[in-house]
């Protein structure tokens, strides 16, 4: 009786919760959660979890290509540590700067942008929400055209976030008191700051017109649909 | 020639954007409404994280608030959009009974609200421990905090069901890619 080699064995559940870029994942949730633990009393340890973190992201991306892993559990795994790690940076530094409810905005507007470009990409069909086609803005193909700009604005966000929980020495500090006193004395600190907010201000601008994008795709879905039942 | 009024007018994007939400049932209105619920619970949980220590607790609670609904969400859409609340195979009693009854569901979703209200009035100070001020309502037995024990218990049931949630959900992602393997 031959035995057919030639079809591969069907993964376990527990395999692929196994894979290496997964497994990559678990640490990175590990990390966090231990970096948030003591964000109060060790800025600096802080600080080397969280870019370890982030570093982390980039590896099990290549990881999962290298070893042929790529899982939607992997994707979905990153997708939600990158999201809840960026709001919990964000509920710190609401916790330290006044105005308060700039970071809890700032929350929200990361939440719900994203919530809405998921949904909107899965009605597409799960064509990347990176693919833009039909976007007027030149904003919006500026930034996803060139995937080194959009890094740059990614990677500008977590700088400045963790600059300015570095800034921060008093229980509670006015946000704009802090920014203007980087601009009394230029050190190179104060120059990555001021590069920094100018690559999160735009991908804060992003994110308002890819929810607005996104929300005429939930729209559209639904009059395509009466159209054609 | 006749004009065609069987066929009925195409709505414009606009429109559907002002519908009354929930008298028309729209894509857009579930999204928004799910992001409004998401994003307004994390914010009063935020306002909680400021207020009381140890700040780790509600932060926390966001987490697995964002982290459960954002799992929910994507394997629903990879079981076609079943609603994730239709749950088969689950061998959790707790799972099915939370699903299997949408009063106690109910029941358990606005515990938390409750809770999260009540512990929002009950701060007084700019920073209040979670415990000194859960303890001292144990101290008078009053309306206010038999509403209080009671959303408690609401409350806890659903951070299990949303934990188990997320098991759940990840495991329907973890199949979805096995049963891809399987037919490509």
């Amino acid at each position: 009786m031959a035995i057919n080699k030639s079809r591969p064995k069907k993964p376990s559940k527990l395999s692929v919760y196994l894979y290496i870029p997964n497994i990559i994942g678990y640490v990175r949730v590990l990390m966090n959660v231990y970096a948030f633990a003591i964000c109060f009393t060790n800025k600096q340890l802080f600080c080397i979890l969280y870019f370890i973190s982030f570093v982390c992201d980039g590896i099990d991306g290549w990881a999962a290509r290298k070893f042929n892993q790529v899982s939607t559990f992997g994707a979905v795994l990153d997708m939600i540590t990158d999201r809840i790690s960026t709001a919990c940076l964000l509920v710190i530094l609401s916790q330290v700067y006044r105005p308060g409810l700039t970071f809890v905005s700032l929350v929200a507007l990361d939440i719900g942008s994203h919530w809405l470009q998921m949904y909107s990409t899965f009605l597409l069909g799960k064509a990347s929400h990176k693919d833009v086609k039909d976007s007027t803005s030149w904003l919006f193909r500026a930034y996803y055209g060139n995937r080194m700009f959009m890094a740059y604005c990614c990677v500008a966000c977590e700088v400045l976030y963790i600059s300015l929980y570095l800034l921060a020495e008093k229980p509670t500090e006015h946000l704009m008191d802090v920014l203007l006193s980087l601009t009394k004395e230029i050190s190179p600190f104060s120059i990555l700051v001021g590069l920094s907010l100018f690559g999160w201000a735009i991908k804060q601008v992003v994110n308002v017109i890819q929810m607005k994008t996104a929300a005429d795709i939930c729209v559209l879905h639904d009059i395509n649909k009466k159209e054609s039942p």
